[in-house]
């Protein structure tokens, strides 16, 4: 176990290699330069030309990549180049926010999609399987912008029960930032909400229909028994990878969300920083989420190798 | 005649004017402050034409201070779209960023609630007989929030830094030609000389704050502005953090006062939440969250306008969606096609559509009376489909068909919409082409798509005369040419109107200018966009005419 954790370690380094040389790339090819983002549209030609030259952004772009890299191997990430703030402490605390709202919406996401999704599987055709099924399948299809709109108005502007941002005011208290997560925590529910539930009752209904059940029920085990011992350690393999996927999503994915509720995730620094080509930013934001996504599909691998001795054995 | 000599007979000159019924009495106080006449002695001059006294008070009036007059101290929270890049006065070109060095900084001249001018770190100021050389006298005993004293020096140094190449400012493309390196000079500390490369009438308005890279900074400031933010301004900066929020507090040894000689300001602090995205920022007033909107963009405001806490304040401005025909690209050499396409526009549609009807119709030039007083008002073409057809076939076409590049922008995308539906009516397919904001922008002088597209549309905000978006836009050495024209007609009669200095004459050469601009049709102007500024009832006291100036060194909540 611990030599394929090692090897999955060392195959992220070639990766991170390649994400950043594509990131760098990309930033290239978007329209706009550092100088027209700093001087704006109405500074002359010649000024702009003249910026750029002063602080090497005309340089071919393998220059500007190796000198780039040099920097950011040693730690020193730089400054942004829009806002000539420094990187690491401005992205940092943007991964920080991005993850207590993926980790606030996990733990309630994974607990009760889980449990819906495997009491459906386990009643299934029921009557209350068929409405799991059916509302699970539906918040999916919401976008998250329609479903965090019409949570805006309702719940922060009409009836004013929730704060409109999820920013809380500077110098408040820790624990108020889980009040102000609460409203776009929601939409994010509802989106995995219905995934995850669906692949757990997926799961749980092919465990059920297999032969060493019967064999365990005809064989008298309590029901319980069954679904602890037997049923949930394999229906939940597939669930788990999808957890660990998501997990990606989740952190670096919800521009729209941090947008809508005014939020500042990695997820809106990527966007702002390609569109205005701040290559330091944008590169220490996507590297930071590929890490992460690395590392969560890493864990969910591990979980489900725990999960089936088969994987664990033939791997 | 001395400079003194000559502002008199100037004064005299406006009375006449105003009483031979040429100028309106509005327009008078318009140029007077360009002449650097002081409210009082503006106030006389009407006086001197006799008749009702005309109103020249800067409140708008939904403004006005309550009967209990203004409270001191508290709080208010504004919300703001952030700064585009670090806050650098120099080359700040971004409405958050103009706005927050607006507190902190201040400008010679300042914009009143009408667009004229009125002092602020200058007193006065005035013109020689022939109009190219401007002498400003400062306002003494003003102190940096630093503690060092304001002086000629740092105007000097102020002035010279933008127009130096190397600061990057967007200053220089305005002040180019005009005012040249080594042209401001200090003739004693309160005392500043410039030197114009030639005549220029409404030269007062490029050091004001609607030239906002001129804002005067400290004679050896280094381009650090966040970590040394100095300024005379009414606020100072307590805390910025990038993208999310700024605070201010009020500067204790301001050197304004006001009307009763109260200290200003008169709030201990305003919170300023910097939001990118309008309906988020709209959310934020409804919710009550924050109390004023510096901005208010029409789209997605309609809820504001029926929000029984909230007051939408209207400012008319300048500001123009620029539908510009490429002149070095077929087919728009041709005058009829031009002509054309405006006459396809229904602009009373369109108005409804973009601004709920709330904008001022517009004549395809920038003259137009209900934003500048006094200056010619062309008719505004009427939609008129039978002409269409005429002007087409007198180019020998039935149909035609034109790309109109546009970038996904403000209400820039609908606009193109609605002109691609109305020329569809009188034969004129026009295929949109919708890029991001960033590729609009993007490139050189020579392939950037907002000056060489064969079509499209660019969004200009207000500015505070006709003349200086003629200079930026119209002529063949403007920077910003998108239509590429060049009317000797046009360049020979703007120059004149720009050197001389009598009413009666640049009123003259106005109407012949506007006349020249609507007929040649290099761009069709088809409304100018009020400013909507949005604030919670018991909000009092902001000034400035909209957008990039908000000043709220008189602002104040009721109880």
């Amino acid at each position: 176990m611990a030599r394929i954790i090692g090897r999955r370690l060392l195959f992220m380094i070639p990766t991170l290699i390649l994400v950043s040389v594509l990131v760098f790339a990309l930033a290239e090819i978007l329209p706009g330069d550092i100088g027209r983002v700093v001087l704006g549209p109405y500074a002359l030609q010649s000024q702009v030309v003249q910026y750029d030259h002063a602080h090497g952004y005309d340089k071919p772009i393998y220059e500007r990549y190796v000198r780039w890299a040099g920097n950011f191997v040693t730690g020193h990430w730089g400054d942004s180049l829009t806002y000539q703030i420094p990187v690491l402490s401005y992205v940092i605390k943007a991964l920080g926010n991005s993850l207590l709202l993926a980790g606030f919406a996990l733990v309630i996401i994974v607990p009760t999609s889980v449990l819906i999704g495997v009491y459906a599987g386990l009643r299934r055709d029921s009557i209350l399987d068929r409405i799991i099924t059916i509302s699970s399948l539906s918040m999916t299809v919401i976008p998250e912008f329609v479903s965090g709109a019409i949570l805006l108005v309702v719940f922060a502007v009409s009836l004013k029960w929730l704060p409109v941002s999820a920013t809380p005011p500077q110098g408040s208290p820790f624990i108020d930032r889980f009040y102000y997560l609460i409203l776009p925590a929601i939409p994010l529910m509802f989106l995995e909400l219905g995934y995850v539930a669906r692949m757990a009752r997926a799961g749980t209904v092919q465990v059920m229909s297999m032969p060493y059940i019967r064999t365990a029920d005809l064989k008298g085990l309590p029901r319980r028994r069954i679904i602890f011992g037997h049923v949930l350690r394999n229906a939940l393999v597939p669930t788990v990878t999808v957890i660990g996927s998501q997990i990606g999503w989740l952190i670096g994915g919800l521009v729209v969300v941090e947008t809508l509720f005014v939020y500042h995730g990695i997820g809106w620094i990527m966007v702002d920083s390609a569109l205005n080509h701040d290559e330091p930013t944008l590169e220490a934001a996507v590297l930071l989420v590929a890490v992460l996504y690395m590392f969560s599909n890493l864990c969910a691998d591990v979980a489900v190798a725990f999960l089936s001795p088969r994987i664990r054995m033939g791997a | 005649m001395s400079d003194e000599q000559y502002r008199r007979e100037y004064g005299e000159h406006l009375v006449e004017q105003v009483k031979n019924g040429k100028m309106t009495r509005r327009q008078l106080l318009v140029r007077a402050s360009v002449f650097g006449f002081s409210a009082t002695a503006a106030g006389r001059l009407l006086a001197a034409c006799g008749g009702s006294s005309a109103s020249s008070s800067a409140t708008p009036s939904a403004s006005t201070s309550a009967s209990a007059g203004p409270v001191k101290g508290g709080t208010i929270k504004v919300v703001i779209p952030p700064p585009l890049k670090t806050l650098d006065p120099v080359t700040i070109y971004d409405q958050g960023g103009i706005v927050l060095v607006y507190q902190i900084a201040e400008y010679l001249i300042d914009l009143d609630n009408k667009n004229a001018l009125k002092p602020k770190l200058a007193e006065s100021w005035s013109p020689n007989t022939k109009g190219d050389v401007w002498t400003f006298k400062l306002r003494q005993g003003v102190k940096f929030n630093d503690g060092s004293p304001f002086e000629a020096a740092d105007v000097v140094a102020s002035i010279e830094r933008v127009i130096a190449p190397k600061s990057g400012s967007g200053a220089l493309a305005a002040l180019a030609g005009i005012l040249s390196p080594g042209g401001t000079k200090a003739v004693d500390a309160n005392t500043v000389q410039f030197n114009l490369d030639k005549p220029f009438a409404d030269f007062p308005y490029l050091v004001s704050s609607s030239s906002y890279n001129t804002a005067i900074l400290p004679r050896n400031y280094a381009g650090d502005f966040l970590k040394k933010p100095v300024g005379t301004g009414p606020w100072m900066l307590k805390s910025y953090v990038t993208n999310q929020t700024c605070t201010m507090v009020k500067n204790p040894t301001y050197w304004g006062k006001d009307a009763s000689g109260n200290q200003l300001p008169y709030l201990d602090e305003v919170d300023y939440t910097l939001i990118t995205d309008a309906s988020a920022a709209n959310l934020q007033l409804q919710n009550g969250a924050v109390d004023v909107q510096a901005q208010t963009v029409f789209q997605g405001a309609q809820a504001l306008f029926g929000d029984a806490n909230l007051r939408v304040d209207v400012y008319p401005s300048s500001g123009i969606r620029e539908l510009a025909f490429n002149m070095t690209k077929a087919p728009w050499q041709d005058k009829n096609l031009r002509q054309a396409v405006a006459y396809c526009l229904d602009r009373k549609a369109i108005n409804q559509a973009l601004y709920g009807g709330r904008s001022i119709i517009g004549n395809d030039t920038f003259w137009q009376p209900e934003v500048f007083p006094g200056s010619p008002a062309p008719t505004p073409r009427d939609q008129d489909l039978a002409k269409v057809k005429q002007l087409l076939s007198a180019s020998g076409k039935t149909t035609l068909d034109v790309t109109l590049t546009v970038a996904n922008y403000l209400e820039n995308p609908q606009y193109a919409q609605l002109i691609q539906a109305q020329c569809k009516k009188g034969g004129i397919n026009v295929t949109i082409n919708q890029i991001s904001y960033n590729a609009y922008y993007a490139g050189s002088n020579t392939n950037t798509p907002w000056l060489n597209a064969a079509m499209d549309i660019t969004e200009w905000g207000s500015r505070p005369t006709p003349g200086v978006f003629a200079q930026a836009m119209l002529l063949p050495t403007s920077a910003w040419s998108s239509s590429h024209w060049n009317n000797k007609d046009f360049v020979s009669t703007f120059n004149q109107y720009q050197s001389t200095t009598d009413e009666a004459t640049r009123t003259t050469l106005a109407t012949k200018l506007s006349g020249i601009q609507q007929d040649d049709t290099p761009i069709v102007v088809a409304f100018y966009i009020t400013q909507l500024r949005t604030q919670k009832k018991t909000v009092m006291g902001i000034q400035g005419p909209g957008s990039f100036y908000f000043d709220v060194s008189q602002a104040y909540v009721t109880k």
